[in-house]
């Protein structure tokens, strides 16, 4: 049996500075056990403790796609103790993760239907991986018109970038890119995530919101969704908490009688008005 | 099932026989206070005692324990070794309230899906011997309330009963059975049953205090927002007192402590009494004041537990009542509950 609170051995094998304020990074591990890849077999939406000995656990939603062979990515902000520890962390260093932990992203109900992704910031990162997923080979036939709403405060906050610009050449997606505000080289669209989705009016018709954000942003673009006619079982969303061991044991991140970390983090926002407003 | 008696007096001997063979807990004074320790040679276990000033989960889930070891390379910080070590223990004269926690927390750290190792590899090398409450030992005992009795076998392996000049020791489990041999040849008659009984059924009887524990649920389960929670939390010191003496508390804390180049990942008892327990880096916290806190326990215990394992997580031992330095009654709390 393997024991849940042990790190899988990885090696920091690539670090991408992905904003201009380089607090954000992307860092791309490999397993130091080939064979703990298929262990870690994952579905977009879940998370994984990322583990520097020493300093501590973090829990970060998985941001590259399990179609992405030989790595596992998080996106991560420097805040606290672990994630700045990270920050300093360089390429060949080793470290741990575990997981995969938490429900996903419900795939099989989003099969087949038309999908609206809409992030905010730096939130974008597991709703990165679902794109990537949905539109990786064969995997782009199961689901019908995807439209994604991404927005930052600014250009140089937009994470991924280039897989931005691929996305945008493609044309079985309609990526919309927005920022709060443009700067001199900007030429796309200005506007916040809520205003653009009222624009863009994504059709209920057999459609599915996911959407992935700041609070402020998720409370201003809901009611645009409800008027737009999306049930609440029709907006999915992701909640985070404190949490430290991610197997409902340790007995912080209980939302009710839920756990985020092994009921959640991914919930229908007709389960969360179930949920106790604790979160 | 196998029944034998055996002479009161011959407990503790019984108790320090096994001590020299196996780990065996037992409750033993110190200073003021009993408490479950390892007995060692030359210590006298104290069964004559009322409960134990701590509850005794420490056994199966340690204040501190070691999760794992790790080592500093040129390549950073990586794991040496799992730390996982259970000895065969026997968890001596534990009262039946307690015994019945373990059953309890069985069901958190047992689940199908992510199982506890370090939690589940020290009860299944513990032998649970359960000292019976033929008199229920305080004012504040409330064990019938919450599914328990005072004399229960629920949780034990082996069940022990004071019927007057000896004890009726009965094996309950397989596991229990194996230490049948520390306990003598007397086998225990009818007469010996039927004591039991009336002794079990008085005792019962003489619980006083009770509390509409099963009653409230329903009333949990639509009063999140009641103005009642404004009402508890105001004397509460966040202490976390309550937390710690519980035997059903079960949330901790997971952390590293490194020494020059070696380091130890550790989980200690935590308490959601305490502000930091859910505050995130961000400066944000779900549970924002002592008011959220305080709800967050009774809901723990009395609607969050029966709804995921059917239980409530309250063994009725009273410890909070007694510990808490500013007198909040979970009893009433309970009863007040009941009235909303």
């Amino acid at each position: 049996m393997q024991n849940p609170y042990i790190p899988y051995p990885v090696i920091v094998d690539k670090i991408i500075t992905e904003v201009d304020t380089k607090d954000i990074k992307t860092f791309r591990f490999k397993f130091v056990n080939p064979e703990d890849e298929q262990k870690y077999a994952y579905i977009p939406g879940q998370f994984g403790e990322l583990s520097i000995y020493g300093k501590g656990e973090s829990p970060i939603g998985i941001a590259s796609s399990p179609t992405q062979k030989g790595y596992v990515e998080f996106t991560v902000q420097k805040a606290g103790v672990v994630t700045s520890a990270l920050h300093e962390m360089e390429e060949g260093m080793m470290m741990g993760i575990r997981g995969p932990l938490g429900n996903s992203w419900p795939l099989e109900f989003l099969e087949g239907k038309n999908i609206v992704i809409v992030g905010g910031g730096f939130a974008f990162t597991t709703l990165r991986s679902l794109i990537n997923y949905m539109i990786y080979g064969d995997n782009r036939k199961r689901f019908g018109n995807i439209t994604v709403i991404y927005g930052a405060r600014n250009p140089g906050l937009l994470l991924y970038k280039d897989e931005l610009i691929e996305w945008q050449k493609r044309d079985d997606l309609n990526i919309n890119v927005t920022v709060d505000k443009g700067d001199a080289t900007w030429k796309g669209r200005e506007g916040f995530v809520p205003a653009v989705c009222k624009e863009v009016a994504p059709s209920k018709e057999n459609a599915v919101a996911v959407i992935c954000g700041p609070p402020v942003m998720i409370r201003f673009t809901l009611p645009v969704f409800f008027e737009l006619g999306f049930s609440k079982e029709n907006i999915i969303t992701s909640l985070e908490m404190r949490m430290k061991c991610g197997i409902g044991k340790c007995g912080r991140c209980n939302v009710g009688s839920k756990y985020v970390c092994k009921d959640g983090p991914v919930f229908t926002l007709a389960e969360l008005d179930k949920l106790t407003p604790e979160y | 099932m196998e029944k034998r008696l055996i002479k009161k007096d011959a407990l503790a001997g019984i108790a320090k026989k096994m001590a020299g063979d196996l780990l065996v807990w037992a409750p033993v004074k110190k200073e003021d206070n009993v408490l479950f320790a390892p007995l060692g040679s030359g210590d006298e276990p104290f069964f004559a005692y009322l409960n134990s000033k701590n509850a005794p989960k420490n056994v199966f889930f340690p204040h501190t324990e070691t999760l794992m070891k790790f080592t500093r390379t040129p390549k950073g910080m990586v794991f040496s070794s799992e730390t996982n070590q259970a000895a065969q223990s026997v968890l001596f004269g534990v009262r039946p309230c307690d015994a019945h926690s373990f059953v309890l927390l069985d069901k958190l750290f047992d689940q199908e899906k992510y199982k506890d190792g370090y939690y589940i590899e020290k009860r299944k090398s513990t032998t649970v011997i359960s000292l019976a409450c033929v008199k229920p030992p305080y004012a504040t005992c409330f064990c019938t309330s919450v599914d328990g009795e005072p004399v229960s076998a629920e949780g034990a392996d082996i069940l022990l009963t004071d019927i007057g000049g000896d004890y009726l020791a009965e094996f309950i489990t397989e596991k229990g059975e194996k230490l049948a041999k520390y306990f003598g040849e007397t086998k225990a008659d009818a007469a010996a049953d039927t004591k039991k009984s009336e002794i079990a059924t008085k005792a019962k009887e003489s619980i006083a205090s009770k509390i509409p524990a099963h009653e409230i649920k329903p009333i949990l389960d639509v009063n999140f927002d009641n103005p009642f929670w404004n009402t508890i939390h105001g004397k509460c010191l966040a202490c976390g007192t309550c937390t710690y003496m519980c035997p059903t508390c079960h949330c901790f804390d997971i952390s590293d402590e490194v020494k020059g180049s070696d380091g130890v990942r550790i989980r200690s008892w935590d308490s959601c009494m305490f502000p930091l327990f859910t505050k995130e880096t961000s400066g944000h916290n779900p549970r924002s004041s002592q008011k959220e806190r305080w709800r967050q326990r009774a809901m723990h215990k009395f609607k969050y537990y029966v709804d995921m394992f059917n239980a409530i997580a309250c063994v009725g031992c009273g410890r909070c009542v007694m510990s808490c330095p500013v007198n909040i009654d979970i009893r009433k709390v309970v009863e007040d509950i009941s009235k909303l």
